[in-house]
């Protein structure tokens, strides 16, 4: 396998060496990626035939146009932003806690940082059937449990209200990210030095202080990365919302991801879906880079 | 980074806490405990109790009797006793079980040979373009899974795999090979080099550094990835959805669900199975996974 050139030098047969190591792993990349999105574009300047046997009609941006004209599509963009807002903002926060409290010393860590991995470790389909039936208004537990609490009166169909409909989804995938997240942040506390907070105590900062002036900056960068990764599972999110609700009722909590599978899948419009898919994809792509930018330039201005 | 691997060992307490510091830690602890282990603790109830218990209200969180009828009708697949509907999910479940094995495993096994051959090479032989290589792998992780299932659909039906394994193990690479490739760069990264350079002067090839040298060192590094894989492509739904006819678990799931008439505790039942193997999967090898997950964003 060593490659061997006449007048190479160790260093070029190094590259050749490395470039033939990563041949199988950039041919399938191309293959399973560049490919299949290139002709998602493609499908998208499309009147494609509903059982997708050819390109059909070219109708350049026309798709584009009609997407961009259907109400349709910018209730699902609010759904969707009002989704990933309040996953982000429940996964970020709630996460940032539990590492915290997993921080400390009491009785039973081992086995609570055992519980953190469990939402976690579980596919999303099955977050979404569980809490499907969690929220259930006549078999569920949450409102067992909201009624034994006195926190309502009486059991609620919490799914079929538009406006709890979408916050029960928020809910559910938060409580899977927010182990994610909290995982991640665990493991970058583990590496704060502990001279760092004796010497904030010295100086007399108090819990709140230390936690601004020596934990967050320390996290920064898990923070970020937490972050963005949640941005993005926000933006892709669709088995949770499948499971829970398939976008209903009505059109509550029909997210970007879900209104591509109908047009794709349910009504079989390839043309108006691939467009739709491809928005998704730039605004993913965009949403993600924004938020590096942002939470790098709030590192430098620090 | 090393020290992210410390996830269970190092004690993070300082100092003593006055009495009031200790109730408000442990008040923390319980609501913590229950925001996790509530809802499990619903569907772990929910499969262990009969149609008519659950119906009543309200939720018994600890109920009198249990059964485990739900468990033997699903894992047996006498589905007519349990209230199935006309769903024939229970003589699925066993089948679907071993296909998402079988997908997953395979899937562990091609990507760490696929990508940790790439990995190994962009760590220790970069060559022009490997820099832009790793960006690419890293940007497609936001590329909606939806947005290149057309394209897949056509083809898979053109090439005849639709509705097979195949499906998924050839579509389950657009994810779960870039996230192995950035694992496992990063944790080469991080060994170190020396050894190898002494192999080398030693005259060995490339290839025999890498197999005698760099594999047994990097095995924790590989069982990672290995774990990570094995969760995307155990978890993934859309794919095997769109491309199978509930070939593996959490479609036939998701298909369970909208059927008229089916029984929840049955499917409470099923979904406390399709949560077993990943779970017990991460928390054996926890120590190695943790370490692993900064890489999925890469620096």
């Amino acid at each position: 396998m060593t490659a061997s050139f006449k007048n190479g030098s160790l260093a070029r047969s190094d590259a050749w060496f490395g470039l033939k190591m990563t041949t199988v792993a950039a041919i399938m990349m191309a293959v399973l990626l560049l490919v299949p999105s290139a002709l998602t574009v493609i499908y998208s300047l499309h009147n494609v035939p509903a059982n997708g046997s050819s390109f059909g009609e070219f109708v350049g941006f026309r798709n584009y146009q009609i997407i961009f004209g259907s109400a349709v599509f910018w209730r699902s963009v609010w759904v969707t932003l009002w989704f990933s807002l309040g996953f982000v903002v429940l996964s970020t926060l709630i996460g940032f806690a539990m590492a915290l409290l997993l921080n400390q010393e009491f009785f039973g860590r081992g086995l609570a940082r055992a519980l953190l991995i469990v939402p976690w470790a579980t596919p999303w389909l099955v977050i979404g059937i569980l809490w499907k039936w969690y929220a259930d208004g006549s078999v569920g537990g949450l409102n067992a449990l909201l009624v034994g609490l006195g926190i309502t009166s009486d059991y609620q169909n919490f799914l079929a209200d538009p406006n709890s409909a979408l916050m029960i989804t928020i809910i559910a995938a938060a409580w899977r990210q927010a182990s994610f997240a909290g995982i991640l942040l665990l493991a970058g506390l583990q590496t704060l030095p502990s001279e760092l907070y004796e010497a904030a105590e010295l100086d007399g900062a108090n819990w709140w202080q230390r936690l601004q002036n020596v934990t967050i900056p320390w996290l920064r960068p898990v923070l970020v990365t937490v972050t963005v990764l949640n941005i993005i599972y926000a933006f892709l999110q669709f088995d949770v919302i499948f499971a829970m609700t398939q976008g209903g009722p009505g059109d509550a909590t029909q997210v970007l991801s879900i209104l591509i599978y109908r047009q794709l899948f349910v009504v079989t419009q390839i043309g108006l879906g691939s467009a739709l898919a491809v928005v998704l994809g730039v605004a993913a792509l965009i949403g993600g880079l924004v938020t590096v930018k942002l939470l790098y330039r709030g590192e430098a201005a620090n | 980074m090393t020290a992210l691997r410390k996830f269970f060992v190092r004690p993070a307490g300082r100092g003593s806490r006055s009495p009031l510091q200790t109730i408000a830690l442990y008040a923390a602890v319980v609501v913590f405990a229950l925001w996790v282990l509530l809802p499990v603790w619903y569907l772990v109830v929910s499969s262990l109790i009969t149609p008519q218990q659950l119906g009543s209200r309200s939720f018994t969180y600890f109920p009198t009797s249990i059964t485990f009828d739900n468990y033997l009708s699903i894992l047996t697949g006498s589905t007519a006793s349990a209230g199935f509907g006309t769903t024939d999910v229970g003589a699925r479940l066993v089948p679907a079980i071993a296909q998402s094995f079988l997908v997953s495993t395979v899937l562990v096994v091609l990507n760490l040979i696929i990508a940790g051959s790439a990995a190994y090479a962009l760590s220790r032989y970069p060559f022009p373009g490997s820099r832009q290589f790793e960006l690419a792998v890293i940007a497609t992780r936001v590329v909606p899974a939806i947005a290149i299932v057309g394209p897949f659909f056509v083809a898979f039906r053109v090439i005849g795999v639709l509705n097979s394994p195949w499906a998924l193990i050839i579509s389950y690479n657009v994810f779960t090979l870039p996230l192995a490739v950035m694992i496992l760069k990063n944790y080469f990264d991080q060994l170190p080099q020396e050894i190898e350079e002494a192999a080398k002067i030693d005259g060995a090839g490339r290839l025999l550094t890498l197999a005698i040298i760099i594999l047994p060192i990097a095995k924790p590094g590989l069982v990672a990835a290995g774990v990570l894989i094995f969760l995307e492509a155990w978890s993934e739904f859309f794919y095997s959805l769109v491309l199978t006819n509930q070939l593996t678990v959490p479609p036939l799931l998701a298909g369970f669900q909208s059927v008229q008439q089916f029984n929840w505790n049955a499917l409470a039942a099923a979904t406390v199975i399709s949560m077993i193997p990943p779970v017990l999967l991460v928390m054996i090898f926890q120590r190695n996974v943790v370490g692993s997950l900064t890489a999925g964003v890469g620096k």
